[in-house]
């Protein structure tokens, strides 16, 4: 049992943490530390540096072009990245429609999509919740008929997260009404430039406009767009969860941010106060249990012995960790945190920030955003109800 | 970075598991509960496993195996609440293994690994509560040695302890002495009584006593005794939680009230969930403390620091909840659970709280993230 990494490993993780440092910009990484508003430039831009280095797709096998990394490198990877200040990936394409078309599409439908997804040139959305369908997402309602040589698609998505940039959307959407609703479903990808798709943006509390509505008003969707067999959509997005993904943890991102809490902290003049301090403190010693709990996942992974059952575990304990830390930087900056000023979220406002700490002004609206955090991705009441079953049976 | 054990190390967490399974159940342990909470016979049946000699070097007649071990056997000892005080045999080991002049060692390791010998550390005093740089017991040099005098507290199995390692204040400052119980004679007095989880400890009052330096370095010294209890503590409670866990999912399963398991109820499901929950964080901080046992002193208190606070609130969570699960059954002293629960909150008060340790990791908290990275 040991906690160091190989040396093959740290050599990894320099060469990653070297390319890093030479290609991601400084403007966008002093945005992402400080907690600025990204553009759609700013992501589109990152994915595009990564796709030309093959990097997009860090986790795809190298039958379709990815590095075929193993577990411990893609955590490096991401560690590295989330450290250096790197926009996190918009992952639809990449990380979750990409692999259910290696999985499950064909070898044109790999051959059509895949290359745009791995060089970020295609932006992504995903289609998958709907306003009747939250948690029981497979009640979902969104119809697609079969009608000749094409599917005709009515309906309403929402929680479109960055939809108003999507320009193609992967939908589960109901073919059949007959049996058990998760038997009726299908995997079905929608180009949204379609006539009958149309993209309203969301406002959230915090000011922004982050998700969407999507509306589909008989959207003619070419058959050749159906990934595998009808009916078989629910068992494909499930294979996405099936894998241990230990980012859902995302403690590389918490320990950045951990680092950002500490510099508002004393920039506050709340580093020397104790009892803020150990606040601090004991979300610190969250962070590495959280961490030490990612560690033992990816160990199992490696070596292929115990496989740990967890992944509910981090979800749950990750998304609590990353609002505690939005919610110590609000609260260091205490009423400093309150002045609601839109564009002094963008980098390069030139205005006053009331206190003259522009490094306050992003703080209550990143705490407000990240409520979302145990909300999405399966809530974490329903994770609690997974976490129970591997306990209970 | 791997987190498996190897064949070895499974195989001494079987044979600990059997010895607790076959030969220490808990009608044994009521049985030495009853005697007075320790029973010198398991103790040496331990010894026979090469349990009480697994941090003692070889050369000494010992396994000199090192933390990932001595983690393996608490889990294990921990699962059954064994009362004999394993984890001071390790602190014993590791303190004059590391820090005892040759003849020290030679006279008492072999000792120690054989079970003849059983060596406790006694920091605890009255007006020290968990900082051991505060010492009022002193040491005065005579023209044999050392003489010792003051009192220390909560001292494990003090009264059946062959030897005392205590820390007293000389000249210079703190220092280890080593106190052979039939030296002393006289000088050397314990009362001993019982403890809330069923255990053993004793006051012990030194007038005068007869002591042999270990070393002049006595916070380095208990220091890091402390941190190889804290180790030899997580995974101990690693151990008994998920014992506890386990038990408390049989009795939802089995329990049925309103016509039904009560298991079915999600409030008493999500409990589950997140007694789960630490259980999880409680073992990978036990293995992150564990993993820095042979690191730089610093770095290594501020490791067991950091483990302590995590294990206090799950010890904490889990104790309380297997109670809250059990109901009515689970405040007996007939059940099982509330042992368990004793046990658990008993571990909060060893070698610091979580208070205590939270103060630590935060007094010693870096501007950077300070964590693996």
């Amino acid at each position: 049992m040991d906690l160091a990494f190989t040396a093959e490993e740290l050599a990894f993780r320099a060469e990653v943490r070297s390319w890093v440092e030479q290609n991601l910009p400084k403007e966008l990484a002093d945005k992402v530390h400080n907690g600025k508003r990204l553009t759609r430039d700013d992501m589109q831009g990152w994915a595009r540096i990564l796709g030309k280095k093959g990097w997009l797709g860090y986790g795809w096998p190298k039958q379709f072009g990815g590095p075929g990394w193993n577990a411990v490198q893609k955590h490096l990877f991401e560690e590295e990245c989330a450290l250096a200040g790197a926009p996190r990936i918009v992952p639809f394409g990449p990380v979750m429609v990409a692999p259910v078309i290696m999985a499950f599409g064909n070898a044109e439908q790999q051959q059509r999509f895949l290359p745009g997804i791995a060089s970020g040139e295609v932006w992504w959305s995903q289609g998958y919740s709907e306003p009747g369908s939250g948690s029981d997402l497979a009640s979902l309602k969104t119809r697609a008929e079969r009608v000749g040589d094409h599917y005709i698609v009515n309906g309403q998505k929402t929680w479109t997260t960055l939809g108003q940039y999507g320009d193609w959307i992967f939908c589960l959407v109901r073919t059949s009404t007959e049996g058990k609703p998760q038997t009726g479903i299908s995997f079905l990808l929608i180009d949204m430039k379609s006539p009958g798709v149309s993209v309203r943006p969301i406002k959230l509390l915090d000011g922004d406009c982050e998700v969407n509505e999507v509306w589909f008003d008989n959207v003619k969707v070419p058959a050749e767009n159906l990934i595998g067999e009808e009916n078989k959509g629910w068992t494909y997005a499930k294979h996405l969860l099936s894998h241990e993904r230990t980012n859902i943890a995302d403690v590389n991102r918490s320990k950045r941010e951990l680092e950002r809490l500490k510099r508002i902290a004393k920039a506050e003049g709340v580093w020397e106060d104790v009892r803020f301090r150990d606040q601090i403190a004991m979300l610190e010693v969250d962070i590495v249990a959280l961490e030490m709990l990612v560690l033992r996942v990816l160990s199992a992974e490696k070596s292929g012995k115990n496989s740990l059952d967890i992944a509910g575990l981090l979800k749950i304990r990750g998304s609590e960790i990353q609002q505690r830390v939005t919610e110590l930087m609000m609260l260091a900056a205490g009423p400093f945190s309150l002045p609601f000023i839109h564009e002094a979220m963008d980098a390069g406002w030139q205005g006053n920030f009331p206190g003259g700490t522009l490094a306050n002004a992003p703080l209550a609206a990143n705490y407000f955003n990240m409520r979302k955090t145990t909300i999405y991705g399966g809530s974490n009441e329903v994770q609690r109800n997974i976490v129970a079953q591997t306990v209970l049976g | 970075m791997d987190f498996d054990f190897s064949d070895e190390q499974e195989q001494l967490r079987d044979a600990v598991r059997r010895w607790v399974d076959k030969g220490y159940d808990f009608e044994r342990r009521k049985q030495v509960v009853a005697g007075g909470g320790f029973d010198r016979a398991a103790y040496t049946e331990l010894a026979e496993l090469g349990v009480a000699g697994l941090y003692v070097p070889e050369a000494h007649g010992g396994m000199g195996m090192g933390p990932v071990e001595g983690m393996v056997v608490m889990e294990e000892l921990g699962r059954g609440m064994v009362l004999e005080p394993v984890a001071q045999t390790l602190i014993a080991s590791a303190l004059l293994a590391g820090y005892a002049p040759d003849a020290v060692q030679a006279d008492w390791l072999p000792r120690l690994a054989g079970g003849e010998a059983l060596v406790v550390l006694a920091h605890q005093e009255r007006r020290n509560r968990y900082d051991p740089s505060r010492c009022d017991t002193t040491a005065t040099q005579t023209a044999t040695g050392w003489a010792l005098t003051g009192q220390k507290s909560v001292v494990p199995v003090g009264d059946h302890a062959d030897a005392w390692l205590v820390p007293a204040r000389t000249a210079q400052g703190v220092a280890l002495f080593l106190v052979d119980r039939a030296a002393a004679g006289g000088a050397a007095c314990t009362e001993a009584y019982g403890l809330q989880d069923g255990g053993r400890a004793a006051e012990l009052h030194l007038k005068d006593c007869p002591a042999t330096l270990v070393t002049q370095d006595g916070a380095a010294a208990v220091q890091h005794g402390v941190d190889v209890g804290i180790a030899a503590l997580c995974a101990e409670a690693v151990g008994l939680m998920d014992k506890t866990v386990a038990t408390t999912a049989e009795y939802l399963n089995t329990r049925k009230q309103f016509g039904v398991a009560i298991a079915s109820f999600q409030a008493l499901r999500h409990r589950m969930a997140d007694m789960k929950m630490q259980l999880e964080l409680a073992r990978s901080m036990s293995f992150y403390a564990t993993l820095k046992l042979n690191e730089a002193p610093a770095e290594r208190s501020l490791a067991m620091s950091r483990a302590k606070v995590q294990l206090g609130q799950s010890m904490r969570y889990v104790g309380q909840q297997a109670v809250q699960l059990h109901g009515g059954i689970a405040v007996t002293d007939e059940y099982i659970v509330s042992h368990y629960f004793k046990r658990l909150t008993q571990m909060e008060m060893l070698f610091g709280d979580t208070l205590h340790h939270t103060a630590r990791v935060s007094e010693q908290m870096e501007e950077t993230a300070g964590v693996f990275a």
